[in-house]
């Protein structure tokens, strides 16, 4: 299977951007993120000890709507529970985050936004990383559909997300929490439990935590995955960022 | 001169401590907490600040049928938080949607089954699943494309202090606006069926044939070759449904309240009949009551909300350091409770949400469906917390049904 491409930090006047396109969806996802910033409208009443996150979600072809409203809510609250807000500097400045959906099928008003979320969650996770933002913990994150015949399908292209019987969005954390689940369609919780475990595998692999309790770097049941995935893309960016200092040792 | 002072001795102490309603401003995580885990000496079970267990819901009514000028109304309270849903119906005609005429002609082989689908009377709820397959994919096409369900939220009424009444829609509203319009969706709440309106043309060319011997054309009509007979019937019009929600007081959890009059409504919404005139070549309604029909909603989903109150006050802080998923929680004391139905107290205290909504099958005696199941916000829901608040939502959709059915 192809893996998703990524390029960061491709934006100049943005702290930290990322370009996340998903082959098989085809959703490609232009990410940019200031951080710290002054923001002008923030209520100091609100949480005066942490920073406050805003997202924007912009779609491809039509201005923002309702489904965005609700998109951007739950990007919001998803971040919000890794970025380290209470760092120096951070709280009561603002985390902003806007995201542009460059290319794939556009989701019609009242349509499902979970197709999209994975792609949208990924773009921000990557773009944040690129700021140099503090987070707590880093997440993968897939979307799975259940067809009529009881299969689970990962990343399903868009005639199969029609006639799927339920679609999950899953966010697994680095070290092994379930950070989001987005649940919608006709199912039981064992057929959830199926899922989850799916999903867990997906983004995780098979075992994945080491027994020493620190993430294994080089274990070979974690090739493949979502979470090795977003690591080596970091890694890569990395290497060519500094390749000047690696050339001159 | 002995009294004053002895009465003063008495209100000197409270100067120095705090009337509960204070501390429950000043330190609302301390005050919380501090209802969450008693004192092991004092013996109290732990019980929430506002009164309720940690899987109480608060005390919920629903009246329907309210509002006189509405298709449908009902108003729900769930504690404080109070949502009043109308259902307005429209007329939309088919000459006035853009690509009607094209999106029939390529769908022609679908109306055929429908029609035959007709005649065998109307479907029960999930009695065939092969008719409610190929009726599924039509409905979506119908009620989707054309927008036939338009549920709107309103929150500028002045329900809450953070809400100034005419302000343009926040945020907030915004979001449940369109996660009731997926939830309508993804439930397949209303049958399309009852949205559409149908006209027959009438069969000119063998009427006095037919008025001859009216036995014989009746039981020729019944027999295989009909089809032939009668033209095809087409529809005219749909009937467009705006549902509206006020939330006229917010205390918490308003998707549970606004979800709840929705459904409430929709159950006491009544369309009247409606046909297409050919004279006037327009639809035209009947005003007798007694012909208006209510519609067939597809089963009973009924939503239940969470919270997650964690008992560290600075978990954000230490962030850094959160244990991993697997490694065995701290025993002997209680770090996070779940809470059922937040009110708007115990919403601003927790990051972590669950959203639940199910339904039970055939009429509540068959097996728990989850129709959606949403948490974000925070890491400590996982599969057994997921599993116990299905239990919990499941027991919840009994007893809402019983409140929406009485209403």
């Amino acid at each position: 299977m192809v893996g998703p491409t990524v390029s960061l930090s491709g934006l100049r006047r943005a702290d930290g951007s990322a370009s996340y396109k998903c082959p098989v969806t085809g959703y490609d996802v232009l990410g940019a993120v200031n951080a710290p910033v002054e923001l002008p409208a923030r209520k100091d009443a609100l949480r005066p000890e942490d920073a406050t996150i805003e997202v924007f979600v912009k779609p491809g072809n039509t201005t923002a709507g309702v489904g965005e409203g609700y998109v951007e809510s739950v990007l919001r609250s998803v971040l919000g529970s890794i970025v380290l807000g209470r760092e120096k500097g951070f709280p009561r400045r603002g985390v902003v985050i806007t995201l542009a959906i460059i290319g794939g099928e556009a989701v019609e008003r009242g349509d499902s936004y979970l197709t999209i979320l994975p792609a949208l969650l990924h773009a921000s996770l990557l773009a944040l990383i690129s700021a140099a933002v503090p987070l707590s913990m880093t997440f993968a994150t897939t979307l799975l559909a259940v067809t009529p015949s009881g299969q689970i399908v990962q990343d399903p292209p868009v005639e199969d997300v029609a006639n799927a019987v339920s679609l999950h969005v899953l966010a697994f954390s680095s070290k092994g929490h379930l950070l989001l689940n987005e649940s919608q369609g006709r199912f039981d919780f064992e057929t959830w439990e199926s899922v989850r475990e799916q999903a867990a595998s997906i983004c995780q692999g098979a075992n994945p935590r080491g027994s020493d309790g620190d993430t294994a770097m080089d274990d070979e049941s974690k090739d493949g995955t979502l979470d090795n995935f977003i690591r080596e893309a970091m890694e890569d960016h990395l290497h060519r960022v500094y390749s000047w200092k690696i050339e001159s040792n | 001169m002995a009294t004053p002072t002895a009465s003063a001795v008495p209100a000197a102490p409270p100067s120095l401590s705090l009337p509960p309603s204070q501390f429950a401003r000043l330190q609302p995580h301390a005050y919380l907490l501090a209802h969450l885990s008693p004192p092991p000496a004092s013996n109290q079970p732990s019980i929430r600040a506002n009164g309720r267990a940690p899987a109480q819901f608060r005390v919920t009514s629903a009246n329907s049928g309210s509002l006189t000028h509405t298709n449908g109304s009902a108003v729900v309270r769930v504690g404080d938080t109070t949502a009043v849903c109308g259902v307005r119906a429209e007329i939309l005609h088919t000459d006035d949607i853009a690509s009607w005429s094209v999106s029939q002609a390529s769908s022609g082989n679908t109306h055929k089954r429908r029609r035959l689908g007709d005649l065998g009377g109307k479907p029960t709820e999930e009695s065939d699943d092969t008719y409610a397959d190929a009726q599924d994919d039509e409905d979506r096409a119908h009620i989707q494309d054309l927008n036939l369900l338009v549920p709107n939220l309103s929150l500028s009424t002045g329900c809450a202090p953070g809400f100034t009444p005419g302000a343009p829609p926040s945020s907030l509203a915004q979001s449940l606006s369109h996660q009731i319009l997926s939830l309508l969706h993804t439930s397949r709440l209303v049958r399309a069926d009852d949205l559409r309106i149908w006209y027959q043309p009438p069969n000119l060319g063998r009427e006095d044939l037919e008025r001859h011997n009216e036995d014989e054309a009746m039981d020729v009509d019944a027999g295989p070759g009909a089809a032939g007979l009668s033209k095809p019937r087409e529809i005219k019009a749909f009937w467009v449904l705006y549902i509206d929600v006020m939330i006229i007081s917010l205390a918490g959890n308003p998707f549970d309240a606004a979800w709840a009059s929705v459904l409430a409504a929709l159950r006491d919404t009544k369309l009247p009949k409606a046909w297409w005139d050919i004279d006037n070549e327009t639809i035209l309604c009947s005003d007798d009551v007694s012909q208006a029909r209510k519609l067939s909603l597809r089963g009973f989903p009924i939503a239940s909300s969470f919270c997650v109150f964690d008992a560290d006050a600075a978990a954000a802080y230490r962030a850094v350091v959160i244990p991993k998923a697997d490694e065995p929680k701290r025993r002997g004391f209680k770090q996070t409770w779940i809470l059922a139905d937040p009110d708007g107290y115990e919403e601003g205290l927790s990051q972590e949400r669950a959203c639940l909504v199910v339904d039970k099958e055939s009429n509540g005696q068959g097996k728990t469906v989850i129709v959606k199941m949403e948490k974000h916000g925070g890491w400590i829901i996982d599969t057994e917390d997921l599993r116990q608040l299905v239990s919990m939502s499941a027991q919840r959709w009994d007893e809402m049904k019983q409140i929406l059915e009485q209403c």
